[in-house]
């Protein structure tokens, strides 16, 4: 419950802070969106010389589209502050403020930063499903609406803990952002329909790295019905808990390599 | 007069050679990235009208393939302009003031790394890059083989192309970097430089491809000889007389925003406020 407590009292702070700068929140925000809206561009001028991309029309690739947006600015919303970890706080030392307060580290890094940008991202993700969802037909019943809301926030877990896996190694190897980058960037082959990828992408997209579990495989079951969605939820939950323990995990085994820079 | 500046290009240079392992590591996030867009496109030529041989707005499947690998080596080779963060740390840190009163000029020092971190990524990266592609693309008939004057030609007119790209690219990341004297906001300013050049220089898809009128304009902007204009030189989708053109209409724009960069710093300097230091 104390958590909680200062979960809120330090995310306030970081938002007070933040707001301090209106006119740079602004900024990020319009420029965010701006490199949404050249990225659905992009894909929508390709998709126009063609009638469907693998029998997948504008609208429901738009939707895949979308439906990536929800977890990932979840995981935005929560977790910016490990990327700092990994590009920067270890390498800097600046790590050492939290090792001496009697609160776990990983919870300080979590209530440092919280990103209102994320909302952004969340809104532009919704209109885009509730505009694409206009022109397609698909079957709503309580299993699918249960499977996207699942996905949505499981998946988020999936990628946080991706980033803590990462961000991890920095404790080992003073600065581990290229990584962390290389492996987030998988969200982007996400964003499409797992079809247009040959079998071994497809089989990193679900096992490894299973940003396509949480995101091309439920849209694809709801616009389809490829799969069980009660199934798929359980699937999701099963390897959320997975990743999340093992990032913690390593998490608690690289933080004791950590060492300060001295200054 | 120039030799004052040659210190600038050898740091860059230095520095990026110092980095190698980082250099490395950004090739392989950036080739990733090129891979979701050759499977995009496959499946795009896959699923066209006219089946995978089909000819979409002037290009094959397999030109396509070899358009995305070159520009993505193009873009890696030429975008290292660290001047939009240097600019910003340099306001912030008030580290500015230290340029202001040596006899360099600040945008000079800047041409100088910029011109000096391409050259050691062309060496270090762009050359092999290029030239195993080049190869590889041709054994498996992606490439149709040139004369070898054409080869020469072209390639000769592409590292002009190339050359200027960086000098645009860097006139550009200049010309944001001057707006951080106006706000803090350094990170979302770079990432409306990166997305505009990305979206606009055809790095994600060939302006042929954007709708009629759409495209008639982008191709008249400074953007597309930052990278479509000088890998279509080299694959030769241009002949004699249109990358001429190109390289004039880039040319001509570098010479408008150097101007514009240097009204925008008289500006831009007038606001600055160093806090001791």
């Amino acid at each position: 419950m104390n958590y909680i407590k200062l979960y809120f009292t330090c995310i306030k702070r970081s938002i007070i802070s933040r707001l301090e700068y209106k006119k740079d929140l602004f900024i990020a925000s319009f420029s965010f969106l701006f490199s949404n809206l050249c990225a659905l561009l992009s894909i929508f001028f390709i998709l126009q010389a063609i009638p469907s991309l693998e029998g997948y029309s504008l609208w429901e690739i738009g939707f895949f589209y979308g439906f990536s947006m929800i977890p990932i600015s979840l995981d935005h919303l929560f977790s910016d502050e490990f990327w700092l970890v990994a590009y920067r706080r270890v390498k800097e030392g600046d790590m050492d403020m939290y090792f001496l307060r009697p609160v776990p580290v990983m919870f300080q890094v979590f209530a440092e930063n919280f990103q209102p940008e994320g909302f952004g991202e969340m809104i532009l993700g919704t209109a885009l499903i509730v505009v694409c969802s206009f022109n397609i037909t698909f079957a709503l019943s309580f299993g699918t609406i249960l499977m996207m809301v699942v996905a949505s926030i499981f998946g988020a877990i999936i990628i946080t803990s991706l980033k803590i896996i990462f961000a991890s190694f920095a404790f080992v190897f003073k600065s581990s952002g290229p990584l962390l980058q290389i492996i987030y960037n998988f969200t982007n082959y996400a964003k499409y329909p797992l079809k247009i990828y040959p079998e071994f992408i497809r089989f990193i997209l679900i096992f490894l790295l299973p940003f396509g579990l949480f995101i091309s495989l439920p849209v694809d079951t709801l616009l389809r019905g490829t799969y069980n969605p009660y199934l798929l939820s359980v699937g999701i939950v099963v390897v959320a808990s997975l990743f999340f323990a093992l990032a913690v995990r390593i998490w608690t085994l690289c933080i004791q390599k950590y060492e300060s820079t001295g200054s | 007069m120039l030799k004052r500046y040659k210190p600038f290009l050898r740091a860059n240079a230095m520095d990026l050679l110092a980095y190698r392992f980082n250099m490395i590591v950004w090739l392989l996030v950036t080739l990733l990235q090129a891979a979701t867009l050759v499977f995009l496109w496959v499946s795009v030529y896959r699923s066209a009208p006219g089946g995978i041989d089909a000819v979409i707005n002037g290009f094959t499947y397999k030109e396509v393939i070899v358009y995305t690998v070159f520009t993505t080596i193009f873009t890696f080779v030429t975008f290292n302009s660290e001047t939009l963060w240097l600019i910003n740390s340099d306001i912030r840190k008030g580290t500015i003031g230290n340029y202001l009163i040596k006899p360099i000029s600040y945008r000079g020092k800047f041409i100088a790394s910029s011109l000096g971190g391409y050259l050691t990524m062309m060496v270090m990266f762009g050359l092999p890059l290029f030239t195993i592609s080049y190869v590889v693309f041709g054994l498996v008939g992606f490439i149709a083989i040139p004369t070898w004057y054409d080869l020469v030609f072209h390639v000769f007119l592409f590292l002009i192309g190339q050359t200027l790209a960086v000098l645009l690219n860097d006139v550009i990341s200049y010309i944001f970097g001057l707006l951080c004297f106006y706000t803090s906001s350094g990170w979302g300013l770079n990432q409306l430089r990166a997305t505009l050049i990305s979206f606009l220089s055809g790095t994600l898809l060939p302006l042929a491809f954007f709708p009629p009128v759409f495209k008639t304009i982008v191709n008249l902007l400074p953007f597309a000889g930052l990278s479509q204009n000088p890998v279509l030189i080299l694959l030769m989708k241009y002949d004699y007389l249109m990358s001429l053109k190109v390289l004039g209409l880039a040319l001509g724009w570098l010479i408008i925003l150097e101007l514009f960069a240097k009204l925008l710093f008289r500006h831009a300097i007038k606001k600055i406020t160093v806090q001791g230091g």
